[in-house]
């Protein structure tokens, strides 16, 4: 209840810093959306290769922006040496773990509620009826990115080159969600079932859960670190 | 709160910043933490504030290994840092009010616009914190800190960004801290203002502590320890 309430206080006022700056979220669906319009410039695709190539264009476009949002996660903490008095507080380290992979999951969810169909819209794709399937992939996949990239945002936010750092680090380790993820569009805009990439489906879920219990137990770890 | 370091020491790379630490506070002292710049003073706050961790030895609260991981164990200590850990871009009610909550204080309106109204920042509630000035931003941390009401309150040279009454504010919430059973550990250059309201000195140099002792008035051994490391025309 406390880990709760406390992520509920840290969560409210990242969103309360966010509608303020904005800048977050502007980078983030500017940079999404010129992503799109160069996809939709350099590949001249015909209908059918566009449902191949889909998931892996929207997948590049989810990673470039949310890799963006998380370089921005720990701004607030940095101005003020704001991190040190979050850390001197009885704050539990779960909770700020878990209101950091939120707040950048909510960013990330409204940038892709609109570049999903801005794609469909750009690749003049017809399957409209898939969009409901496509966004609860995008929803696990985009879950798995935020709670593996606030751990490692965390990790290398004392590091020198950290904007640098933070791709290098991250893209890697995400590996498996990033198949996962293209797997199940892949398999949805093929042929409109997602029960075709059950295992695929059952990693991505897999790796959620096993990533957001080991976030929330291994952050005092990782946020103190020097 | 009582305090107790044992052989506390410090290493950054090979640079010992602090070795071999010994102090024994307890409860309603006001420590005057003095030294030249590089002693080892905010290396020390940070330690004992748990920022960071020691290289070598330990901290004790009432006894107790001071412990990082413990929420309740910090919600000892406070940190008082003039102009910093406040979000600027929240308004000065919206930092005590996320902080009193963390800290699960009483952070009702009336609690807050008292507390804002000690440090004469009453009518500058709803202003955010980045239009203070540097001084007005160490009232609001004097004022928070105030409302948290921590066990064992650090301060880093506080003075500098304050202005006379400021610095009458600071010394008579100080006190107060103090008279609550409360202890104080306050580092800063500017000495003979420091010791006027202090009850014990440690001065720090090098890395190690060369003097420890309750205020005494004369104060021979502390003058001559302090005048090792005395800048050039200050008396």
């Amino acid at each position: 209840m406390k880990l709760l309430r406390e992520t509920y206080l840290v969560l409210r006022k990242d969103l309360v810093l966010q509608l303020r700056r904005r800048d977050s979220l502007l980078t983030m669906f500017f940079f999404g959306t010129l992503l799109l319009f160069v996809f939709h410039l350099s590949f001249d695709l015909v209908p059918d290769r566009v449902s191949e190539m889909a998931p892996g264009l929207l997948w590049l476009a989810f990673l470039f922006t949310g890799t963006l949002g998380l370089a921005q996660l720990f701004g607030a903490e940095r101005e003020n040496q704001c991190l040190d008095a979050l850390l001197l507080s009885p704050l539990d380290r779960g909770a700020l773990f878990l209101a950091k992979a939120c707040l950048n999951f909510i960013l990330m969810l409204l940038v892709e509620l609109v570049i999903i169909p801005l794609f469909w819209i750009l690749f003049n794709l017809q399957t409209w009826n898939l969009l409901p399937q496509v966004f609860l992939i995008a929803l696990l996949g985009t879950l798995g990115f935020c709670v593996l990239g606030t751990v490692m945002s965390a990790l290398t936010l004392r590091a020198r080159a950290r904007e640098l750092l933070l791709p290098l680090v991250l893209f890697p380790l995400m590996i498996p969600i990033i198949l996962a993820t293209i797997q199940c569009l892949g398999a949805v805009l093929r042929g409109g079932e997602l029960g075709d990439a059950l295992p695929w489906l059952r990693l991505l879920i897999g790796f959620d859960v096993i990533f957001l219990t080991l976030g929330v137990l291994v952050f005092d770890w990782v946020i103190e670190i020097e | 709160m009582h305090l107790t370091v044992k052989k506390l020491s410090k290493a950054y790379g090979f640079f010992w910043a602090l070795k071999d630490l010994n102090l024994d506070l307890v409860p309603g002292e006001l420590v005057a933490l003095l030294g030249p710049n590089g002693a080892g003073k905010t290396t020390l706050l940070k330690l004992i504030a748990g920022l960071t961790p020691a290289s070598l030895g330990k901290i004790e609260l009432d006894r107790m290994p001071l412990s990082r991981a413990s929420g309740s164990s910090r919600a000892q200590i406070g940190l008082l840092a003039p102009a910093a850990h406040l979000y600027e871009d929240l308004t000065v009610r919206e930092n005590l009010e996320f902080f009193t909550s963390l800290y699960g204080r009483k952070n009702d309106a009336g609690n807050i616009s008292s507390a804002l109204a000690s440090v004469d920042l009453g009518d500058r509630a709803d202003e955010f914190v980045s239009t203070l000035s540097s001084g007005m931003k160490c009232r609001l941390s004097i004022a928070k800190w105030d409302l948290l009401e921590p066990g064992l309150l650090l301060l880093d040279e506080p003075y500098g960004v304050l202005d006379g009454s400021g610095v009458d504010l600071l010394e008579e919430f100080l006190k107060a801290h103090c008279r609550k059973g409360n202890l104080v550990i306050l580092a800063s250059h500017h000495v003979s203002r420091v010791l006027k309201i202090s009850s014990r000195a440690i001065i720090l140099h090098q890395g190690r502590m060369t003097f420890n002792a309750p205020r005494q008035q004369p104060w021979p051994e502390f003058d001559q320890a302090f005048r090792e490391f005395l800048p050039h025309g200050e008396a």
